[in-house]
């Protein structure tokens, strides 16, 4: 599983050297930061069920004709598919903080997800939009401190932006 | 190509164009330019089009901004829009390697033998950080034989679908299919993704011998019926393939029993019922078809309680788990779930078109004459796995009356089938 940690060890073996200075910083910037993500991973896996509910909620008020009987496509196709997807990618967001890198949303979630979603003509933009609300939702310190706020966003952050 | 999701946002043609061309600073808190650029895929139209070659021109490198423009590129792809292509060749020099990657996809899907572009489409291949399949996937499609030896220095790839892909090009370009059987054993890798897509490089390459390999692969049957279907739908044609021979492949997928699938996970020890359940609403299938078959094994008779029960909490509204507890009760030809099978193969709910088909399979074993006239009905849609288990079900159950009719369907998978069976019939004393 690719992290910091793994990424500066392997980055040294490749090239037979000890990690270098600024591979220490990173790893001691991300060793610094881990508290914040933890937290942020703890306060998410106790609330993950209500968050990925809101975010799907989210979508379909702001989309409020697609809960009109008889609507094209209809509301549960959008809902539906928010609700298993975006807990799959919230839950690999969580395994990201505990990680201290990408790794779980690059090998589990976005690598290939992409061919995927368009060899199958899928929508995107269900999840775009609900990870966008789960992005603008989150408040500290009522939900968590600012400092773990930041690298649950960021993470958030990431996924859309690979995602879309 | 599969529309059913092209029509989700509700927005006219000006109003789409119009949200795209607002600048991004001015947008309301409730409206989205990504949205709009998605749903511009409804209006093949020479301003849309506009629209969207302005909206990839604006580079601002917010993400809102990002993203919009990205999709702005994909939907120029899916609009074939010829008049792009100065366009999304200039985004091959972004700094953003989703921009470049959708660029890439959509030169493909519009063709192209610029040799300026090809070029520097080959030249992607050596830089860092870019999804290396689809650069690799559009140089096969549109022919690019310079980029031969490029391409082959990734064939060792330490990512499995990016050495699928390089391998599979390397044979199709030279012509020596010698190292396809690397491609193969791809399905069974543990990495879901190297499975999906090693399937996308044995259809590209024509490699229909893989058939049989596709069939037990343990992904979601949807990859595994595109896949066998695409290899006929190119075979059989042209006489490489016979339908005949496909056939029980095809029938085993649809089918779909875990016990015909080389499962790649497995349990370190005996789980009990609830983990097993909740191992249905998983992602990856081949972890949902080995709880399958442990339930089946292992659970048979505790199983109908807990699936009611995991049905009417979440299982009704996840399409994953809805599919897979459909066909548990038909394994466990659980009479008590006949009213939920026909209601599922009647769900008309695009997300769940999938569990119509495990549902006239599921009832199909659950015997009961009733279904017959339910299943009858099914032959009318315009859904191709559907009306095939259809008449596979019809066939457990007794009844081949659908069989004149389906000999003249539009699906030419649906005529074989039904032509194939009645010749049977009548050959058989």
């Amino acid at each position: 599983m690719k992290s910091v940690v793994t990424t500066v060890i392997a980055a040294a073996d490749a090239a037979g050297r000890f990690p270098s200075s600024s591979d220490l910083e990173s790893v001691q910037g991300s060793i610094q930061r881990a508290a914040a993500r933890l937290e942020a991973a703890e306060k998410l896996a106790s609330n993950l069920d209500n968050v990925a509910k809101e975010a799907y909620d989210a979508c379909i008020k702001k989309y409020s004709y697609l809960n009109n009987a008889g609507e094209a496509n209809s509301s549960d196709t959008f809902k539906s598919k928010c609700a298993r997807d975006i807990k799959h990618y919230l839950r690999l967001i969580q395994y990201s903080l505990v990680v201290g890198g990408t790794g779980p949303l690059d090998e589990w979630g976005i690598a290939g997800q992409r061919e995927v979603y368009r060899a199958l003509g899928l929508p995107t933009a269900p999840y775009v939009e609900a990870l966008g609300f789960a992005r603008n939702r989150g408040c500290a310190p009522r939900d968590m401190s600012a400092q773990a706020l930041v690298e649950y966003n960021s993470l958030l952050d990431y996924a859309i932006n690979s995602l879309s | 190509m599969d529309k059913r999701f092209f029509n989700l946002f509700n927005l006219t043609e000006d109003e789409a164009i119009a949200l795209l061309d607002t600048p991004q600073d001015q947008l309301n808190e409730d409206d989205s330019r990504y949205v709009a650029a998605s749903h511009l895929i409804n209006f093949p139209t020479e301003r849309s089009i506009n629209a969207l070659m302005r909206a990839v021109q604006n580079t601002d490198p917010s993400l809102d901004n990002r993203i919009a423009r990205r999709k702005s590129v994909e939907t120029l792809g899916r609009l074939q829009a010829t008049q792009s292509l100065p366009v999304l060749h200039a985004c091959l020099a972004d700094p953003d390697c989703y921009t470049v990657e959708n660029a890439v996809w959509a030169i493909a899907e519009i063709g192209t033998q610029d040799s300026a572009i090809l070029e520097d489409i080959a030249q992607l291949l050596d830089r860092p950080g870019q999804t290396y399949r689809v650069i690799i996937h559009t140089l096969a499609k549109l022919n690019y034989h310079p980029a031969l030896e490029r391409i082959r220095k990734l064939v060792d790839d330490a990512d499995a679908p990016t050495a699928s892909a390089a391998i599979a090009t390397v044979c199709r370009l030279t012509g020596d299919y010698s190292q396809m059987e690397q491609v193969v054993a791809l399905l069974q890798h543990p990495n879901v993704f190297a499975r999906r897509l090693s399937i996308q490089d044995l259809i590209d390459t024509q490699y229909y011998s893989a058939i049989p390999n596709i069939a037990r692969c343990p992904v979601s049957l949807v990859f595994r019926l595109r896949g066998i279907r695409m290899l006929a739908e190119a075979g059989v044609p042209t006489g490489a393939i016979a339908f005949e021979t496909v056939q029980p492949y095809l029938e085993q997928t649809l089918r779909d029993h875990p016990g015909d699938l080389d499962l790649v996970h497995a349990y370190n020890q005996a789980p009990d019922l609830p983990f097993l359940i909740r191992e249905l609403y998983e992602t990856d299938f081949g972890r949902c078809y080995l709880a399958t078959k442990t339930i089946l094994e292992h659970h048979a008779d505790a199983a109908p309680a807990a699936l009611f029960a995991t049905y009417a909490e979440e299982a009704n509204n996840d399409y994953g788990a809805h599919f897979h507890v459909m066909k548990l009760f038909g394994w466990l030809k659980h009479a008590p779930a006949y009213d939920l099978l026909v209601e599922a193969l009647h769900n008309r709910q695009p997300q769940f078109q999938k569990s119509r088909a495990a549902a006239a399979i599921a009832l199909s074993e659950l015997g009961d004459p009733r279904a017959i006239p339910e299943l009858k009905a099914s032959l009318e849609t315009k859904i191709w796995d559907l009306k095939y288990a259809a008449l596979m079900a019809l066939e457990k159950v007794g009844d081949t009356s659908g069989y004149q009719t389906a000999a003249n369907d539009d699906d030419w998978l649906i005529r074989a089938k039904a032509s194939r069976d009645v010749i049977n019939r009548v050959s058989t004393p």
